[in-house]
């Protein structure tokens, strides 16, 4: 029997495993924002509804919420109806949409067909603020404190329950 | 359908189950009988899962949307074809794939160990506890026949990357005949452990079936290379992706495995670590299906997240325990380790060959496993990129070059200074070589060493290649007939050594289309013109075609090389119905020097512009000679050897002589 053989082999097994088995739970695909706890890149775009522009500075140390879309993105015009309607029931946190590579005849009646704007919806004409937040694919939804500082990053369409669990974060920290 | 299939695979389980046990006590108790029935169960094993793949065929080809895989990658808009390949274009159906190659290794190994009787039951009950697991595979976490209820009237049809090319009927296949093909040398290798021994006969059944499964992997390895140069249209074969890095792993172990078995034929030593390797090659094949199938890594093609992970990680922990075991406690009785009695000797060179391999494999490893450790120890998200893979392995190819060059130039056992004698001729070929590559414009240093280790490497490999022609030659025989000659007795030694020039061509269209590409990101509207290299192209225009199952949109681009017409190439983007990002298809002007590569990233029919990635490529198409080279040297090397030699080795492992050692001279 060869005893060096039996530990440094275990020894290498158990070691290969345990790293393989670490690997379960996570996706490998999810990509940490380098931008959590950072200040929110600053933006002033265009407003869909013709009613001039929107800057971050504007928000005015509310919370937010900053969804980047396109009607093109199946996955986004499900989202929708979850952030307009969660949009009519928070008080005090304010929900800006920006759009991704799209027209605003789009917007408009994608909005239209869920009963109307509920919060300011800006077009990032060139693409400057979804490149500035590092936006991957759309839907990207990032949470923001109320001094301005991003505390989360969601990539993919929300859920209602997931996304009342961010409000609730947002809305206690940051004061 | 549903429950036929399942029925099958089930009762493939069964007799799997059934075997192994009765192998392993009939092994251990002497039991002839016993070892009989698990032969039996071994055939019926795989005739289940094939009947189990009929059925699932039958279901794809009909359109049965009951069936659950059916309804996953099933779809009446594809052609007939792609309904046909559609068995292994997803998780569970591949599995079952797997299942039917596996039946078939499985009969062929039975029938291999029927010649060695001591071995047979442990060898039958290992390939049959593998078969185990992947009949349980496929019965329970990655069952491809439930039932779907209500049964949808159409299916979204499978992934259209893999629609878009007739590679993706070929590839996939190769690839698991390679990978499962594995397990065939591996229960030889775990039989010769626990009998005890590795006679020669056994030495010479487990060297053709390392063989079988690497010439496997060889060529499923470049069509994967291929295919992603062909259809994925980033301008490059290979990105060290999982996928990538999966297959090419076994591949170095089995090369290294078949080189150390040289070793034990004439030297009689290495028998442990050679045994060593072929486990890990099995280990190295299990681990890499993990890699892609079980969602843990981030991979091109990693197939969607999946529960068969844990499923797959327990069997991949209770073989490697399994190997672990039977090498610490067994190995000893395999024969003395034995020392090399020349370090500076054609052994010598093949053991550090052996290394090297080994370390490239390691590299490879840990490259690829690094973001898992990371996250598991740190907690931080990192990827190990292409300049890691690159500067780790760029010197160790290097080196292996220069090993298959220097190693066959050497004689067996002996050294002296009049034995390098040859190698100077051989370094003014490296010479020239290197310096051809100076004039024509190379100069990357690791691009030069490599040119020149490959000039070294082609010059000994051809000498040695016609050694024995040019001997018999000299003694008279005729040409025709020296060949014949050659192409008969010698046709290991040829295989061997036209595998090392496949080797010695590839590597060098490696490097040379890595350090010689050029690109150019450019957008053009119709009758514009741009440059890469010494190729113009000019967008003549765009034409929409329709097809069941997709649109495309196709740019038609006149090219110029040096001012000369060559003709047109038509880059194209699809737009599959059920896919909402197009897949593009990249044209290739491929010629002896270089390949001229157009990609469109975007096709505007409206404004009339394309957007494009225009490559040039030195040398791509030498890497697929290169490659077909060497599977065709495999295939020599590994083509079975007439029935009277089979039993003249049989027949002196009885006497309990070696191997002759008549035979000409082995490469390294």
């Amino acid at each position: 029997m060869k005893a060096g053989i039996l530990i440094g082999g275990l020894v290498v097994v158990g070691a290969l495993v345990a790293v393989l088995y670490s690997g379960f739970g996570h996706d490998p695909r999810a990509i940490k924002s380098p931008l959590i706890h950072r200040t929110a890149p600053d933006f002033s775009l265009e407003r869909v509804d013709g009613k001039g522009t929107l800057s971050l500075a504007q928000l005015e140390g509310k919370p937010a919420v900053i969804n980047f879309w396109a009607t093109w993105c199946d996955p986004c015009k499900e989202e929708l109806p979850v952030l307009l309607q969660a949009a009519r029931g928070a008080k005090g946190v304010q929900f800006v949409g920006i759009v991704y590579e799209d027209d605003p005849a789009n917007i408009e009646n994608a909005l239209a067909r869920h009963g109307g704007a509920a919060y300011p919806t800006l077009i990032d004409k060139g693409g400057h603020a979804a490149i500035a937040y590092g936006v991957a694919g759309v839907p990207e939804t990032f949470f923001l404190d109320r001094t301005g500082h991003i505390v989360a990053k969601f990539p993919g369409p929300l859920e209602p329950d997931e996304l009342q669990g961010y409000l609730a974060e947002i809305r206690g920290s940051g004061s | 359908m549903s429950s036929l299939g399942s029925l099958l695979v089930l009762a493939a389980l069964l007799a799997s189950v059934v075997g192994a046990a009765l192998a392993f006590a009939g092994g251990a108790r002497k039991v002839p009988a016993a070892v009989e029935w698990a032969r039996r169960l071994a055939y019926a094993f795989a005739a289940l899962l094939l009947a189990a793949n009929v059925v699932m065929e039958v279901a794809l080809l009909k359109l049965d949307f009951s069936v659950h895989y059916v309804a996953e990658v099933g779809s009446r808009e594809v052609p007939m074809w792609v309904r046909g390949v559609s068995l292994w274009s997803s998780l569970e159906g591949s599995i079952l794939f797997w299942g039917l190659v596996l039946g078939v290794y499985v009969v062929l190994g039975a029938r291999t160990l029927k010649r060695f009787p001591r071995e047979e039951p442990w060898g039958l009950g290992v390939l049959l506890a593998c078969g185990t697991f992947f009949a349980f595979l496929i019965a329970g976490p990655a069952s491809p026949f439930g039932t779907v209820s209500p049964v949808p009237p159409d299916g979204p049809g499978p992934n259209p990357l893999l629609q878009n090319s007739p590679l993706m009927i070929i590839h996939p296949p190769m690839l698991y005949l390679g990978y499962v093909g594995m397990v065939v040398p591996f229960a030889l290798a775990a039989a010769a452990l626990f009998s005890g021994k590795l006679g020669p006969a056994l030495l010479q059944s487990l060297r053709r079936w390392t063989i079988v499964p690497w010439l496997f992997l060889t060529v499923g390895i470049i069509l994967g290379a291929w295919w992603a140069y062909d259809v994925l249209g980033w301008g490059g074969y290979w990105g060290w992706d999982p996928v990538e890095n999966a297959p090419l792993m076994p591949w170095l172990t089995a090369a290294a495995a078949v080189h150390a078995m040289l070793v034990i034929e004439r030297r009689k030593v290495l028998r442990g670590w050679a045994v060593g390797l072929v486990l890990t090659s099995f280990l190295l094949t299990i681990l890499g299906t993990f890699m892609t199938r079980s969602g843990v890594f981030n991979s091109v093609h990693a197939f969607s997240q999946s529960n068969i992970g844990p499923t797959f990680l327990t069997f991949l922990a209770l073989c490697l325990v399994f190997s672990v075991l039977l090498l610490a406690l067994r190995m000893d009785k395999l024969g003395r380790p034995g020392n090399l009695e020349q370090a500076v000797s054609r052994e010598g060179f093949v053991v550090l060959g052996n290394l090297v391999l080994v370390v490239i494999m390691l590299t490879v490893l840990l490259g690829t496993v690094f973001p898992l450790i990371a996250q598991a120890v740190e907690g931080i998200q990192v990827s190990v990129g292409e300049p890691y893979f690159d500067r780790m392995t760029v010197p160790l190819a290097v080196a292996v070059l220069f090993l298959m060059g220097i190693g066959p130039a050497l004689p067996w056992g002996r050294s002296g200074a009049q034995e390098w004698k040859p190698l100077i001729a051989s370094a003014v070929a490296g010479a020239v070589l290197a310096a051809l590559g100076l004039v024509l414009g190379a100069r990357d240093p690791w691009l030069l060493v490599t040119l020149f280790a490959a000039g070294l490497t082609l010059h000994v490999t051809l000498v040695e290649m016609f050694r024995p022609v040019a001997q018999r030659l000299k003694h008279g025989r005729g040409l025709v007939a020296a060949l014949k000659d050659e192409l008969g007795a010698g046709r290991r030694r040829l295989g061997g050594y036209l595998a090392h020039l496949g080797i010695v061509v590839a590597l060098v269209a490696v490097g040379v289309s890595h350090v010689g590409k050029l690109e150019n990101d450019v957008t053009l509207t119709q009758g514009q013109s741009a440059a890469v290299g010494h190729y113009v192209f000019k967008l003549g225009g765009i034409r929409t075609v329709n097809e069941p199952q997709r649109q495309r949109l196709v740019a038609h681009f006149d090219v110029l090389r040096d001012g000369k017409p060559v003709g047109a190439l038509e880059p194209a983007l699809n737009y599959y119905f059920t896919q909402r990002e197009p897949i593009g298809t990249p044209a290739v002007r491929t010629s002896l020097t270089d390949d001229f590569y157009l990609s469109a990233m975007s096709v505007d029919p409206g404004s009339g512009t394309v957007g494009l990635r225009a490559f040039v490529n030195p040398m791509v198409g030498w890497l697929w000679v290169g490659a077909l080279i060497v599977a065709a040297g495999l295939l020599l090397a590994g083509w079975p050897r007439g029935r009277t030699a089979e039993a003249a080795a049989l027949e002196a492992e009885a006497q309990g002589a070696s191997v002759p050692s008549a035979a000409p001279a082995e490469p390294a």
